[in-house]
């Protein structure tokens, strides 16, 4: 009976190692933020995705003049990066903001919101052509509104966390009604039982 | 970078509190806006207009959201049944 239980966990653990893999292929080849992006960071330095490699990443599309759910969403996704500093032996995250409304998120906007959230909270801006590159890479909605006659608009757009492993993969994303405690477990687990997509 | 800058931490928490208080305000009286014109008038001088627009969808939503969850939905009539 033992052996035949020991047995059944091997295949059990064959079959998940399966599964990853799969998953892992089927991510790939959705090539989600594949190819790379040519953005700036809150001080000007130019930034391209393979910056990115080597780290763990979560990745947030929004802009500085969204009424809510940007906020939102970057207090759960910082709250999660919090909780899983709390965890011994887990690799860091780098926490990161690409802006979709370049045209008034400039270095300076970005570094001013973004320092209400967290220490480590990295912003990316740049030319429209840049951003509409880097959000298209992503599959990332976004829309424009008519501007007020002051010249204010919002901008829709989609919205979810990425997150992306060392080797540059987008592992997981993530959307409004998860939680930032469903988040940091989420991380956990990708990083737990992460393995390098072969080549 | 064009026009205004975003708002603070602090302005987008004023706005956010101003708009709460307009709901709670609407909530106890039936959805009467008649009865909430200061806190409505609040809430316009504390959040960007834009803000105010995307909350007053935000609104509407919610309360049709409510709608549907307590009235369920209600397809327009068939033109008739076979």
């Amino acid at each position: 009976a033992g052996l035949a239980g020991a047995g059944w966990l091997y295949l059990r653990r064959e079959k998940e190692q399966r599964l990853r893999q799969r998953r892992l292929r089927d991510l790939r080849a959705l090539a989600l933020g594949q190819g790379d992006f040519q953005l700036q960071d809150t001080s000007g330095a130019p930034r391209s995705r393979s910056d990115l490699l080597g780290r763990w990443v979560l990745l947030y599309f929004g802009f500085t003049h969204c009424p809510d759910v940007c906020p939102e969403e970057l207090e759960k996704l910082c709250r999660a990066v919090e909780l899983l500093e709390g965890v011994p032996g887990l690799p860091p995250v780098q926490p990161l903001f690409i802006t979709v409304d370049p045209a008034r998120d400039d270095a300076a906007a970005l570094g001013r919101y973004l320092r209400d959230f967290h220490p480590r909270l990295q912003g990316l801006t740049g030319t429209a052509e840049q951003v509409r590159a880097a959000a298209g890479a992503f599959r990332v909605y976004v829309s424009a509104g008519d501007p007020d006659p002051d010249g204010d608009y919002v901008v829709d757009h989609s919205v979810l966390t990425f997150l992306l492993g060392p080797d540059g993969l987008v592992r997981d994303c993530y959307g409004r009604s998860r939680t930032a405690e469903e988040l940091a477990r989420s991380v956990r687990r990708h990083m737990e039982s992460y393995e390098p997509l072969p080549p | 970078a064009a026009g205004m800058a975003a708002p603070t931490r602090e302005e987008r928490t004023a706005c956010w509190g101003a708009r709460d208080e307009f709901w709670q305000c609407l909530d106890s009286h039936g959805d009467d806006a008649a009865k909430c014109e200061k806190l409505r008038r609040a809430f316009e001088s504390r959040c960007p207009q834009q803000w105010v627009k995307h909350f007053d969808k935000r609104r509407d939503f919610l309360k049709y959201k409510k709608k549907l969850e307590t009235e369920g939905y209600i397809p327009p009539e068939a033109a008739g049944k076979s």
